[in-house]
């Protein structure tokens, strides 16, 4: 790459279940006015060139929905392109905005709002095909249902392990100001949840959310005017699986391995076990926390049990800020993720803090059961 | 594929889909619609930067950035800036019903707004052919309303105040 | 100062063909030929391409998340992707992102695929659907205003205007006749232009349906390439000199006081030494949704004055052999696929320089193009293309 890219500032907002007292422009504007406030920045060619949205279309119930961010993102008359997919892409997409030398500086917001529709299952109900996927009822949770089944048979993770990744998630989640569940949970009471689509139970599962998240991005000359603690984007790569279930591998991680040796190649890494200081996992339902660490390289396929026998997740630094388990919606998992990864960085993750955090991996995932992969190494 | 399909009968997949929604007003746009359900009165919010309101009220100015704090009431009488008179109109995605054509629309300003601000809804214009830029209107609420746009019914033309040719 | 990082090409295109009812093909299929053909027209394999964008409007087909279903026509398997949506202008916005994308280094092969299925689902609904649910939802009749038409009439007069717009919709019609893809081909009549303007069914004022863009299901795909990759293929290259995005503020207004056109137009041409456009420029595939906006937009985009854009329209200059190509492929009146109409402006726009735009090719060398999209609360991206690789850092950006 000829230059850098580095992430100067991020925000936000308290995850909820239900954001009632703000409308999508109010929770945007929470996060973009933060990072505005942090950087001192203003809109122009001077300093917010240009932002990158990030929301979904359906979830909002709004055609073009970015229409309603152009205010808060300061894009009047200025640039803004929406990425409708995880915001981990979004990240993807606005660092290759830089290193194309398009812009300097560039403002990343993303949105969503779980408790808008009636059941986010009849949304992501949506994303299957008419004719053959779709009659059959399927929803991104019964697809992590299959997932889940295929994964825990061939990697031996048990029901219980998958509480106590649970317990784990909340106890991190407690010392995290924005995670949205952070009350302590026992493994009884985990394992006593509802089956809601065997074998995920509601605590194995991530909360119905609501939130905002924005970050500035700059290339490497503006970086240090505007932060002293620029976070670099120093590996980057994403890969798509196929789309029917039966076509893929529900229990590996094709899209996720090629997703991570791309970012790895790109940041010099050879070796993953040793690699990171800090690992934020977008595990939207318990069973994905082996599963993925097996997709990034964290252990052997199919060791994911083993990992998470020899404490795997508290040895690598996993998703001290909750993870996706504590709660973010749909299309901020990844982004959160990569939030997080930076506030670690930067030294300013408080009491969930990783002593001398100098290289972090985060992911994000958008689609049916992960079927595409963001993966992006950040390094301070 | 695709391509020599003239014998085979293309089966079609029929489908209503629906998702129930909640939107969220927020406390802008919510004040906006509760100012019109009990106080019968339209609140712009004020750039305190550049002065400029802004229909409908919105967290930020878009021209300067900065929130937008300050509320002020507009009209409730105005000037027509532009008008649509709709000779075709399209079922509404949400009643499926079918306004009956002609009908107008327009876009006015109210008195008192400060920068580009229009206000836009639909006019009760017994005839069309009548109207023009620059006829005073005011605006007339529904009797029964519960903080939605539809609280306001239309805009009025105000007759002695016709301004002829426009 | 901001510097290109390195040039992109367009190397590749592709189209379906655009109609109403594409019902022998679901949307996967539909996009596949399109691919297929943008494959051929760079003559390569899918192996060759490292990544794929995808964009569309899916409020119009109600599926979330589209992109993961056509992984099985896009050729997305395996390979990396992006989905970037924004309306009307999605197709431009996924043409600059993919010049973005090739232009960072991060991958050197991109291909764009902006797509629509309009007839699988309610169009007008779907549009309406872009107005906040709690303001102008309840209001908003599609995309259809007369107030354009109303300001052109008073500027220039009634009867002056009115043959000036249905003029231009059958220069646009003639050139559709000449592109085999174009959904409607009406064979409009130019001995007939009073009576169209006056006769025609009218939907808002003076706006009529003749005035109108076609509602089609249609796929675009187009390939780009690094400077590097061009060589290796032995491509044929429009080369991408840059591009500007400009949107407006949430309300929307159809009559603003300053529009993106004029904005987008006069930033882009200031950074790239276009100091008189319709001498510099060739062709100009416009986003033309309506005869009204198509005219009165001639006049924003290419920073004329006066009434300099009607006397182009009535002297015929605008036509395939005139001062300045608008719309060779018919324009977004004869077809109107929404996720991909603005990415088949810079398909056709690429064409036309690379000199494979067959029967509506325009004659004589075409070296400088340009590309426009529109949407959302009026907003405008615009691209430009040249038969001759830009100097990087050389005057240019900053």
């Amino acid at each position: 790459m000829a230059n850098r890219v580095a992430i100067c500032a991020v925000a936000q907002t308290k995850f909820e279940t239900n954001r009632w007292d703000a409308r999508m422009q109010g929770m945007v504007w929470e996060v973009v006015d933060a990072v505005r406030q942090q950087t001192h920045l203003a809109f122009g060619e001077d300093g917010i060139q240009a932002a990158v949205t990030v929301s979904d279309d359906v979830f909002d119930a709004r055609t073009i929905s970015d229409s309603a961010m152009t205010d808060v993102v300061g894009a009047h008359f200025q640039s803004e392109e929406k990425v409708a997919a995880d915001g981990a892409q979004g990240v993807y997409y606005a660092t290759s905005v830089i290193l194309s030398g398009h812009h300097d500086v560039v403002l990343l917001a993303g949105h969503c709002k779980e408790s808008q529709p009636a059941s986010r299952n009849m949304v992501t109900h949506l994303a299957f095909d008419p004719f053959y996927t779709r009659p059959v009822g399927l929803d991104y949770l019964a697809t992590a249902a299959m997932q889940a089944q295929a994964y825990m048979a061939r990697s031996g993770v048990t029901e219980e392990q998958l509480a106590d990744l649970v317990v784990r998630a909340r106890q991190w989640a407690s010392k995290n100001p924005v995670a949205q569940d952070n009350k302590p949970l026992s493994r009884q009471e985990a394992l006593a949840s509802p089956m809601l689509a065997d074998p995920i139970r509601e605590a194995f599962m991530y909360p119905v959310s609501d939130g905002a998240v924005a970050m500035i991005l700059a290339s490497e000359q503006r970086a240090a005017e505007i932060t002293d603690r620029p976070i670099w984007v120093t590996g980057l790569g994403n890969c798509h699986d196929s789309f029917f279930l039966g076509e893929r591998d529900l229990a590996g991680n094709f899209a996720l391995q090629r997703a991570a040796e791309r970012a790895y190649a790109m940041a010099g890494i050879d070796n993953p076990k040793q690699a990171f200081d800090v690992v934020e996992i977008a595990d939207q339902y318990a069973h994905q926390l082996p599963q993925y660490a097996e997709g990034l390289g964290l252990c052997e396929a199919g060791g994911g049990g083993q990992w998470l026998s020899d404490g795997g997740p508290d040895n690598d630094n996993v998703n001290r800020s909750g993870g996706m388990l504590a709660g973010n919606p749909l299309m901020l998992g990844g982004m959160a993720r990569m939030a997080e990864a930076v506030i670690q960085l930067r030294g300013e993750a408080g009491d969930r803090q990783v002593a001398d955090a100098k290289r972090a991996v985060a992911q994000g995932a958008t689609g049916p059961a992960g079927q595409l992969q963001t993966v992006v190494v950040l390094e301070s | 594929m695709g391509k020599d399909t003239t014998d085979q009968e293309l089966i079609v997949s029929r489908q209503i889909l629906s998702i129930p929604q909640r939107f969220s007003t927020g406390p802008v746009m919510g004040r906006f619609l509760r100012e019109l359900r009990d106080n019968k009165r339209i609140m712009a919010n004020k750039c305190p930067q550049c002065g400029r309101h802004q229909l409908p009220p919105r967290e930020v100015c878009a021209v300067c950035r900065v929130e937008a704090t300050e509320w002020e009431e507009l009209g409730p009488e105005g000037v027509i800036h532009e008008f649509d008179v709709v000779y075709y109109a399209s079922p509404d995605p949400l009643t499926g019903e079918t306004r009956k054509t002609p009908y107008v629309a327009c876009w006015a300003h109210l008195d008192g707004t400060q920068g580009h601000a229009p206000l836009w809804h639909l006019l009760d214009a017994p005839d069309p052919q009548k109207v023009r830029r620059g006829l005073r209107v005011r605006v007339v609420y529904a009797d029964e309303r519960k903080g939605a746009m539809t609280d306001i019914k239309h805009f009025e033309i105000i007759e002695d105040a016709a301004g002829g040719d426009g | 100062m901001k510097t290109k990082n390195r040039n992109v090409a367009v190397i590749g295109c592709g189209m379906s063909k655009f109609s109403s009812h594409r019902e022998e093909v679901n949307q996967p299929e539909m996009i596949h030929e399109a691919v297929v053909e943008a494959l051929e027209d760079a003559r390569l394999a899918l192996d060759d391409v490292d990544c794929v964008l995808h964009g569309n409007m899916e409020l119009f087909e109600m599926v979330h998340q589209p992109d993961m279903w056509h992984v099985l026509g896009s050729g997305a398997w395996g390979k990396s992707g992006i989905r970037l949506t924004t309306g009307g202008t999605t197709g431009s916005t996924l043409a600059c992102a993919a010049d973005n994308v090739v232009a960072s280094g991060l991958h050197d092969v991109v291909l764009a695929i902006g797509f629509e299925k309009l007839q699988e689902g309610h169009t007008t609904g779907g549009i309406t659907n872009m107005a906040d649910p709690l303001w102008g939802r309840g209001l908003q009749t599609g995309a259809l205003t007369g107030t354009t038409a109303q300001q052109v009439i008073e500027e220039f007069g009634e009867e002056r205007a009115k043959l000036a717009a249905i003029k231009l919709r059958t220069i646009m019609d003639e050139n559709a006749m000449r592109n085999a893809k174009a959904h409607r081909r009406l064979q409009l009549d130019r001995n007939h232009l009073k009576d169209y303007a006056d006769t025609d069914l009218r939907l808002v004022g003076e706006l009529r349906m003749l005035h109108m863009c076609s509602q089609s299901d249609g796929a675009c795909a187009v390939i780009f390439a690094s400077e590097d990759k061009v060589d290796a293929f032995d491509a044929n290259p429009a080369w991408v000199v840059d591009h500007e995005t400009v949107h407006r503020e949430e309300t929307l207004m159809f009559t603003p006081e300053q529009t993106t056109h004029r904005a987008a137009a006069e930033r882009l041409f200031a950074r790239n030494g276009v100091t008189d456009p319709v001498r510099d420029l060739d062709v100009f595939e416009v986003y033309d949704p309506s005869a009204w906006w198509g005219l009165d937009w001639m006049r924003e985009f290419l920073l004329l004055e006066g009434d300099e854009h009607l006397r182009m329209v009535e002297n015929d200059e605008i036509g395939p052999d005139g001062k300045i190509a608008i719309n060779p492929s018919g324009g977004v009146m004869a077809s109107n696929p929404i996720g991909a109409t603005a990415l088949v402006r810079v398909a056709e726009a690429a064409m036309q320089v690379r000199g494979t735009a067959g029967d509506h090719q325009v004659p004589g060398p075409v070296r400088l193009a340009l590309a426009s999209g529109f949407g959302g609360t009026l907003w405008t991206v615009l691209m430009l293309l040249s038969k001759n690789k830009p100097q990087l850092g050389a005057a240019s950006h900053g």
